[in-house]
């Protein structure tokens, strides 16, 4: 951390109410130096939190894969490789404007800050929208997870070793896997909005900016799961 | 700003107001550039035959494209490095967490037919024998003589009688 001594310990000063600290400097931290660490660090363990819960889903792909390699590969066909391929390429995009967001706030342009958190809300609805195409169509299809499966695709020379070996299997994982992301990505856009509101009323520039800069860590972890999702689930051979 | 104090003494001014490098914006563009090269590549590799190196190759492109969200948009690069110390040190433990599932995994065959076990319990304690026949991995178990070894451990589910 950049500010490295115990706030509270020792002989501090009289600390009233009658000085002038900045309005968003919170009263328990002594420097916003001190206070943008402490918040920024409070974010990465937050994150630190979010990769070990993926990481179990992922684990479960891996588990899945390792032990009915043909399934899997027989069940990803299902998965359309354009849209999936349509949302990395937006997430990506939201990825950089919210980047270039929080740099608008650091220079303190808030013009460019707004639309950058307009830009990155809208793409988000797009990655949705087009989740949502995806989803119906596996709906339609009966390419559900666990005893919903009611497809009755099995490939020709494809024997399933278990119960546990079918392509429900598969679509177990794809549904909670990018569900769960789904419901990140949700998530996001209702904070992103809340930042956007702060940003209209002017709160956030060069000396105070760590919700924007949080939000955006936030952000391209839910592009950083993305990355690792795409081509596991769509373009695994 | 008023005077401010740790532990009696006055801070540096540079602590007041924390210094933040703003990174130019071609650099910006340039990853942002190089995220969708690596999105295409990535793609085109997945039409290409590669056999078993296209698990490889996809996860080294995307660990690559990783790196770069981590370092440039998540301002890891240049940040203070207690968060680059927590972002690594979490994925040491997925590490862990893969490595001894898979320990696990790899060798509980090996285990089961040198303790003479050819079947897994369910969930009521019962012992249930192994039946169907094992994916290609599991030849080395029938050449030892097994009628069939297991060569995944889902307990419950695949001995659920009502299934």
């Amino acid at each position: 951390m950049t500010t490295t001594t115990a706030p509270h310990g020792g002989a501090a000063p009289p600390h009233g109410h009658d000085h002038d600290h900045p309005s968003f400097l919170a009263h328990h931290f002594d420097t916003p130096a001190q206070q943008e660490a402490s918040a920024k660090m409070g974010m990465w363990v937050f994150l630190a939190t979010e990769i070990l819960m993926f990481s179990g889903l992922f684990l479960a792909y891996a588990i899945a894969r390792w032990a009915y390699p043909e399934m899997v590969l027989e069940a990803h066909h299902h998965l359309s490789i354009p849209m999936g391929g349509v949302n990395t390429v937006v997430l990506i995009t939201s990825s950089f404007t919210v980047a270039v967001g929080v740099r608008a706030a650091k220079i303190d342009n808030q013009k460019l800050l707004q639309w950058m958190l307009l830009a990155t809300i809208f793409l988000a609805g797009c990655f949705l929208v087009v989740k949502y195409f995806e989803y119906s169509a596996k709906f339609e299809h009966g390419l559900l997870p666990g005893r919903f499966y009611t497809a009755d695709y099995i490939a020709k020379d494809l024997t399933v070793p278990s119960p546990l070996g079918g392509p429900h299997t598969f679509f177990g994982i794809y549904f909670l896997m990018t569900g769960l992301h789904g419901v990140h990505v949700v998530l996001g856009m209702c904070v992103m909005t809340w930042i956007y509101l702060r940003a209209r009323r002017g709160e956030f520039g060069p000396h105070f900016f760590t919700p924007v800069e949080n939000v955006g860590l936030y952000w391209h972890l839910v592009d950083l799961v993305w990355i690792f999702l795409f081509p596991l689930l769509y373009l695994v051979k | 700003m008023a005077t401010t104090y740790i532990r009696g003494k006055q801070v540096e001014p540079e602590m007041e107001a924390p210094h933040h490098d703003v990174a130019p914006m071609s650099l910006y563009w340039k990853v942002f550039g190089a995220l969708l090269v690596l999105t295409c590549l990535t793609v085109a590799v997945s039409y290409a035959d590669l056999g078993k190196a296209s698990l490889a190759v996809a996860m080294v492109v995307a660990v690559v494209k990783s790196t770069f969200v981590v370092m440039y948009f998540m301002h890891l690069k240049g940040d203070d490095r207690t968060f680059t110390f927590i972002f690594l040190s979490t994925l040491v433990f997925v590490g862990i967490f893969f490595g001894l599932t898979f320990a696990d995994l790899s060798t509980r065959d090996a285990v089961n037919s040198e303790w003479g076990y050819h079947g897994w319990a369910n969930e009521k304690g019962q012992i249930i024998e192994r039946t169907a026949p094992a994916h290609g991995e599991g030849g080395h178990e029938a050449a030892a003589g097994h009628e069939a070894a297991p060569t995944e451990g889902h307990p419950s589910p695949e001995a659920a009688p009502t299934h």
